[in-house]
């Protein structure tokens, strides 16, 4: 080896990797316990646990609601963020560092304000949207965009704008210019942001708690109300296909990534 | 109406005044500079004949069209910029094809014309390289090709030199201008190196905050600047400190200490008896030798400093309170001099121009 890392920075580094991977190895473990109840260390290991999740209905209906509702927010995010991001670094007037802090601000808001706002306007305004799919969105998508601005507005900060410019006088009209030399240039930070919106919405759940209906609860808030009443370890099985899910999306998407990048290389 | 002609163009951003009531006129043909210190508006002026930026106020017209409002992709001129701005995720080869690809001209004569421009710049067999493969000056020759392929009105090149190393400018600023002349493109050409311009240009104009200067020939800006700011902007410069003690048409005599001299006036210049004036005299417009007992030169000056620089001999000579530097070929029949010695100093009459 000839890169030294300093052994105090190894073993900092060790430690972090082992505090963020900690959560996971136990809800992996309780998942697979073969007791009655959820414990750490568990009690032997089984599948036991896992076969109940796959047979029970709320957890199954619960773990499809909450992917369905990630899908639906990543697109609407994705476009929204992306368009945001743009403008923000595109657009020169006063006023416009406010408007970013403006944008991102749901993420630096405790989630139960942000919930709670919306709750309130959903019920006062009439809308008839509060509990119901719609109003979970529209929260989700509200949650989940300021992380597309901030990975696409990372990719557009090292954008250098004389390409769009060089395309535009070689004849590209502003939309051609984008789709051809912007959007290729920026697309890693596209991809990451979805990915963030979709993780985000998957986990999410101060907003969900306030606006999920009853009889469609997304997988976060199943899992709480379950484990309210009785410790039982098929919410950590839960657990496991949701991390599951959030590994194998970042997986597939990478992989999808390089997929175009061959495809791209090969057509002339 | 010239080929390109600014008419009363300004551009504000915000307070701040980037470009002011420029008049400029470029014929067909024409490799124009734009030559002034940083931040003088020479970028600015060149992206508002792009279409990236639009002016507060006057007008463009190319070939005798207003192209004042027209968005960059509607002009057919064509730029290279400062970074080269090659497309990097796109092979040498579709860079170039851009352009042609955007006229939807057919498979075949795309590959054909870039072939052609490879060829031109240098680059056959680059082809299927990425910009992160390209050296400084393979990136530059790319930008190029791309621009040329489209056979623009116009070719617009800023600084494309700067991020070259010295030998690569050198090399390029040659190989530039040739292919300019091949092409016979009319040019606009933006540098704040002065050199770059005088080898380069057909016509120079010199700017500063936002004003143009002057507008000339290399020889007519290096030999006749309109001020001591061009004067030292452009090459290296003696300015003698001196009141005119006679004007005669074209021609005044200046007093300096006590010696006086002659010196020519630029055109639509006037100086008056008595006033205060610089005497512009090139450091290379100066010959020296060593003072005979029974000579009487008009100026005399000691030697203060020798600098030896291979192809010339730089000398800083004292006149009264004054310094004079002078550039020697490093010839054997001129003389070479020593410390402290005292040295005639001439010049040619038509040498020693008249500042205000
Ligand atoms: N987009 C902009 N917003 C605000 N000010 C600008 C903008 N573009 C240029 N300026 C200002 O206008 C002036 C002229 O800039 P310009 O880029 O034309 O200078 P330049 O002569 O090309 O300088 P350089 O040799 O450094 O490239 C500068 O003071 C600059 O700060
Ligand atoms: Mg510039």
């Amino acid at each position: 080896m000839e890169r030294k890392i300093p052994l105090p920075m190894l073993v900092l580094a060790i430690l972090g990797f082992c505090y963020l991977l900690f959560p996971i190895l136990v809800v992996v473990l309780a998942g697979l316990t073969t007791g009655e109840f959820l414990t750490f260390p568990p009690k032997g290991l089984s599948l036991r646990w896992v076969i109940s999740f796959l047979n029970s209905e709320k957890y199954l209906s619960a773990f499809f609601f909450s992917f369905k509702l990630a899908l639906m927010t990543m697109v609407v995010s994705t476009i929204l963020g992306t368009a945001a991001a743009l403008f923000l670094a595109r657009s020169r007037f006063i006023g416009r560092a406010a408007l970013r802090a403006f944008f991102l601000s749901p993420v630096v808001l405790p989630g139960v304000v942000v919930g709670f706002a919306l709750y309130a306007f959903f019920i006062t305004s009439g809308l008839g949207i509060s509990r119901t799919i719609w109003g979970l969105w529209i929260g989700h998508i509200l949650y989940s965009t300021p992380y597309v601005i901030g990975t696409v507005g990372a990719s557009l900060a090292t954008f250098d704008v004389s390409l769009e410019e060089a395309a535009r006088s070689l004849g590209a009209s502003p939309m051609r210019a984008f789709r051809k030399i912007t959007f290729p240039n920026i697309a890693q930070g596209i991809q990451a942001g979805s990915i963030f919106a979709f993780i985000v919405s998957f986990g999410q759940f101060e907003v969900s708690l306030f606006l999920s209906a009853p009889n469609s609860e997304p997988l976060p808030i199943a899992m709480y109300n379950s484990l309210r009443y009785k410790f039982e370890p098929d919410a950590a099985a839960a657990g496991i296909f949701a991390i599951t899910l959030v590994i194998a999306s970042v997986l597939l998407t990478n992989r999808l990534v390089n997929i175009r990048r061959l495809l791209e290389r090969q057509d002339g | 109406m010239a080929y390109v002609e600014f008419s009363t163009i300004s551009k504000h951003f915000g307070n701040s005044v980037a470009v002011a009531d420029l008049d400029l006129q470029i014929e067909q043909g024409e490799f124009f500079s734009l030559l002034g210190p940083s931040g003088c508006g020479k970028s600015t002026t060149l992206r508002m004949l792009a279409g990236f930026v639009k002016p507060t106020t006057g007008t463009i017209h190319v070939n005798g069209r207003d192209v004042t409002a027209l968005p960059p992709e509607a002009r057919d001129i064509g730029i290279v910029f400062q970074n080269y701005a090659i497309f990097p995720h796109m092979t040498v080869f579709d860079n170039i094809a851009f352009g042609l690809v955007e006229r939807k001209l057919p498979r075949a004569e795309i590959k054909q014309k870039v072939d052609a421009a490879l060829a031109e710049v240098g680059m056959t067999g680059f082809e299927d390289r990425y910009e992160r493969e390209l050296s400084g000056g393979q990136k530059q020759r790319v930008a190029l090709a791309r621009v040329l392929v489209i056979e623009p009105e116009i070719l617009l090149l800023d600084e494309p030199l700067s991020a070259l190393d010295k030998k690569m400018r050198e090399e390029m600023k040659f190989w530039i201008k040739n292919i300019q002349r091949s092409v016979g493109i009319t040019t606009i050409y933006v540098t704040h190196d002065q050199s770059e311009a005088l080898t380069m240009s057909d016509r120079i104009a010199v700017m500063d905050q936002g004003r143009v200067l002057q507008i000339g020939t290399p020889v007519e800006i290096y030999e006749q600047p309109a001020s001591r700011f061009i004067a030292e902007f452009i090459g290296e410069s003696n300015l003698l400190n001196g009141t005119v003690k006679e004007v005669d048409g074209a021609v005044s005599s200046i007093r300096i200490g006590t010696a006086t001299v002659t010196g020519r006036l630029t055109q639509n210049s006037s100086v008056s008896k008595d006033q205060d004036v610089a005497l512009l005299v090139r450091p290379e417009m100066i010959r020296l030798h060593a003072l005979d007992a029974d000579e009487q030169p008009k100026l005399t000056g000691t030697v203060a400093e020798t600098i030896y620089q291979g192809s010339v001999v730089r000398y800083r000579i004292q006149i009264a309170d004054q310094d004079l530097m002078v550039e020697v070929a490093n010839r054997p029949d001129l003389p070479r001099l020593d410390m402290a010695e005292e040295v005639a100093v001439f010049w040619d009459a038509d040498s020693g121009v008249v500042m205000a």
